[in-house]
């Protein structure tokens, strides 16, 4: 993803994390999206802005023949390439405030340089060759309010067309209703339908909907894959490192590439981690000694700094919820393809609210915290409050409050950002990290004491 | 009504310094008080279960303390003032609380409140979709109805049609009611402040409706029968943006020798502009709430299914009442004012800025943290804005 060499370099050999092999070609996948993009747009074929929408959207345009890239994707691109600055100054020059969403500006300044500096032509600083000027802007009420906002601002330089997916959210006792499923899946699906029917409009052809059924099929059986590799990663000591997961997600997140390659790519990492969890080789390249699950988005600016804390045996087992697809539900008795999409794409929303409601937990995101926690036999938490993103910030204290007081999990907070690379401090946070320790073992003790098996 | 003498402009500012009061003397009465979020929530429902609803707002001169053990300090300062609040029991006259998935942090509050404010014996969150599209309409009245069911479930009372009408009637009069006094400042001079306007409105916030609308009537008389003290200045504002429920910035706008005549902020016009329209059912009310409320939160096109755009028809689709406000209270000045860390508004400013160019109205945008203290370095700024209106 971020950290995007096309191959294995000989100094990332010597890394402290010890990468999987399989996972390169995945990471190249999104790569190739924006070179894929570059020449449609040549071309003079269509292309796509969208957000990331959580597979409503995605299959669809792709089934449409459509080339798709995430200005949220870009963002971290622009972010570990140390391109960002200059667009979040246009940004700001523009008038948009500086609170906001790190990726937004970032893009929006994207925006601005092309259109209105570069007479439409991608600027010339701009990594990965850019991103082609869209044709359509596909917004998604998915998540946070940034994902429809700021695609609706960025209608302020291209004169594309937009839309706005729509998707449920709710607390998690309202999520819970016996007949809220049916009800949902109804308002989704007539969502789909008629943005098919826009996207029919716009491209003057018709659906392939045995395209779409292909694609539903093999995004259920992406995640399936994914979903072995997460249950893979409880192992002790961890296989897979948080960076590799990072690098990654793309094709399962927003299916970046050709899907049936990135299905066996899925599979070939499937393969790897199976032997390494055999054979009890970790995701880093020292002993285990404490494992850490990451929350939320990582530094994408400063993601070596992940080998400093992986010589001390600080080993990422696992991330937060938001960047993993659940095991997808079962489709085998549905026959409406729109469905089935409606379907799997709820599912990434309300899987957990049941559990959560169960464990009388109000927020279902903290109920992730808390089971990630347990089944990953976390030490600690990294809590990584980002001073642009309310979406990936709000809930981090309370998650923090409720995996110490039920759980006996500290978290150790290091304020930082996505894109801005000013507000994260290294040396503080390495000092802090060390210090941490401590904690993460007197919490290890207060575990054992209350019966835990970790 | 509060006390047998007092009345008008004066009750206005009574409710307002002690907000509380009122529905503290009806709950010691028998009478169940719901508070809610945000405009998203309909009171008429609340209304016409027989409880009292009650918008909840935060204290922009009480220091944020607790709300730091529960949420981060990057996001909307306003909400993180109402939990702090929650949390220290300033609400616990509350029999309830609704919320809205109105934005992200909004949505959050109403679920924080179940984790840390345990005054509360109901609480829901009612989902609102983003866009205002016919399947969200309909989307968004099963949510009224989810909402519907719950509080009869809480109240063990059926929520009948007739209850329903009556309930907004008495709504859609306040709401004709308060145009009627923004009315008021159409003239020049206007024939009130912008700091007299909104303490009415937030009494409005703090009374049942029947109440509210007695304390409009009388204001308005009051105000139509009084010698004006106003005078008239050279700078006729607008202001924008999302809650503003304190007079301290309208205060610091006027003290700089402008008029706020108008607004288009959630404690404002937006509270009060659309009616529920018949036949006053479920169906109307996810209308007048989701489609008929003008808020940046809601995401709106020229037309949903176009294919190809213009920005600037877009931008007319989505702020031609500013136009209309901007004609009929004769505006020449508009300041757009946000809390930080809101990204509804935050993502409008620049577009709402082109779009009042084009219309020949200067802006100015400025940012405050929802504390008194921070308006301080914005007067400057304030002064020099209008004058350049001169």
């Amino acid at each position: 993803m971020s950290d995007a060499a096309a191959t294995p370099a000989k100094t990332e050999q010597k890394r402290a994390i010890n990468r999987l092999k399989s996972m390169y070609p995945l990471r190249n996948l999104v790569a190739q999206d924006y070179m894929d993009t570059l020449q449609a747009s040549n071309e003079g074929k269509p292309t796509v802005w969208a957000m990331l929408n959580y597979w409503e959207g995605d299959l669809p345009l792709k089934a449409m023949g459509l080339n798709i890239v995430y200005p949220e994707n870009y963002s971290t691109l622009l972010a570990s390439t140390g391109s960002a600055e200059p667009f979040l100054d246009a940004s700001d020059s523009d008038g948009y405030p500086t609170h906001m969403c790190g990726y937004g500006r970032s893009t929006i300044g994207y925006s601005y340089r092309m259109m209105k500096e570069m007479g439409g032509k991608i600027p010339p600083e701009a990594p990965a060759g850019g991103m082609a000027r869209p044709t359509l802007l596909l917004g998604s009420g998915i998540i946070c309010d940034a994902r429809f906002k700021w695609f609706q601002a960025l209608g302020r330089y291209f004169d594309a067309p937009e839309w706005c997916l729509e998707m449920p959210m709710m607390g998690t006792f309202e999520g819970t209703e016996p007949d809220l499923e049916g009800y949902q899946v109804k308002f989704l699906v007539k969502e789909l339908q008629d943005f098919i029917a826009f996207l029919e409009k716009l491209l003057g052809k018709k659906m392939d909907w045995a395209r779409l059924e292909e694609l539903i099929d093999l995004a259920v059986s992406i995640h399936e894959t994914t979903y072995q590799i997460s249950e893979l990663r409880k192992a002790i000591p961890g296989p897979m490192h948080s960076l590799d997961f990072w690098s990654s997600m793309p094709p399962s997140l927003f299916f970046a590439g050709d899907m049936a390659t990135a299905l066996k790519f899925y599979q070939d990492m499937l393969a790897e981690v199976k032997e390494r969890v055999a054979n009890k080789v970790a995701g880093i390249n020292t002993a285990e000694k404490y494992r850490i699950v990451f929350a939320e988005l990582p530094p994408w600016h400063s993601l070596r700094f992940f080998d400093t804390l992986a010589e001390r045996g600080w080993n990422f087992v696992f991330e937060s919820w938001g960047y993993h697809a659940p095991r997808p539900p079962d489709l085998s008795k549905v026959s409406d393809p729109l469905e089935k999409l409606a379907r799997l794409s709820r599912n990434f929303i309300f899987n957990i609210h049941p559990t959560a409601k169960a464990d009388g937990v109000a927020n279902p995101l903290v109920e992730t915290f808390l089971q990630i926690a347990r089944e990953y036999k976390a030490d600690g938490y990294f809590m990584h409050p980002l001073i642009s993103c309310r979406a990936a910030s709000a809930g981090l204290r309370t998650s923090q409050n409720f995996l110490l007081n039920r759980l006996n999990v500290p978290s150790l907070w290091v304020e930082g950002d996505i894109i801005d690379k000013r507000v994260f401090n290294p040396q503080e946070t390495l000092a802090r990290a060390e210090a941490f320790e401590q904690t993460m073992e007197h919490y290890r003790k207060v575990r054992k004491a209350n019966g835990l098996d970790w | 009504m509060v006390t047998a003498v007092t009345k008008g402009l004066s009750l206005a500012k009574e409710v307002y310094q002690d907000r509380g009061k009122r529905v503290r003397e009806l709950r010691k009465a028998g009478k169940k008080i719901i508070g809610y979020v945000c405009l998203y929530p309909p009171v008429e429902i609340i209304t016409a279960m027989g409880l009292i609803p009650f918008r909840v707002f935060g204290d922009m001169n009480e220091t944020i303390t607790a709300a730091d053990q529960v949420s981060t300090t990057v996001v909307c300062p306003f909400l993180r003032s109402i939990i702090d609040l929650g949390i220290k029991g300033k609400f616990n006259f509350l029999d309830g609380i609704v919320g809205a998935h109105t934005c992200d942090i909004g949505a959050g509050l109403i679920i924080q409140w179940r984790d840390y404010v345990k005054d509360a014996a109901f609480t829901h969150l009612i989902d609102v979709p983003h866009t205002d599209h016919a399947a969200s309409v309909d989307y968004f009245s099963g949510q009224l109805n989810s909402f519907k069911r719950h509080l009869e479930e809480f109240t063990g009372q059926k929520l009948t049609d007739d209850k329903l009408a009556k309930a907004v009637e008495q709504h859609n009069r306040q709401r004709q009611l308060v145009r009627q006094l923004y009315d008021l400042r159409k003239p020049d001079p206007p024939l009130l402040s912008s700091s007299e306007n909104l303490e009415v409105l937030v009494a409005l916030f703090s009374l049942p409706v029947d109440e509210g609308n007695e304390l409009l009537e009388n204001v308005i008389e009051e105000v139509k029968n009084c010698v004006n003290k106003q005078v008239s200045k050279k700078a006729r504002l607008l202001v924008w943006g999302p809650v503003f429920d304190n007079t301290s910035l309208y205060e610091l706008i006027e003290s700089a020798g402008a008029s706020v005549v108008v607004d288009d902020t959630c404690v404002g016009t937006r509270a009060f502009w659309a009616d529920v329209r018949p036949p006053y059912d479920l169906q109307s009310l996810a209308q007048r709430y989701l489609v008929d409320i003008k808020c940046p939160r809601t995401y709106r096109q020229s037309e949903p299914a176009e294919t190809a755009r213009s920005y600037d028809k877009d931008l007319e689709s989505r702020f031609n009442y500013i136009r209309k406000a901007v004609t009929d209270w004769k505006v020449n000045g508009a300041i757009l004012q946000s809390v930080k860390y809101c990204d509804t508004h935050g993502y409008e400013v620049p577009n709402l800025r082109h779009y009042l160019d084009t219309l020949g109205i200067p802006s100015l945008y400025i940012e405050h943290d929802y504390s008194e203290r921070s308006l301080a370095p914005i007067k400057t700024r304030v002064e020099a804005f209008v004058e350049t209106l001169g």
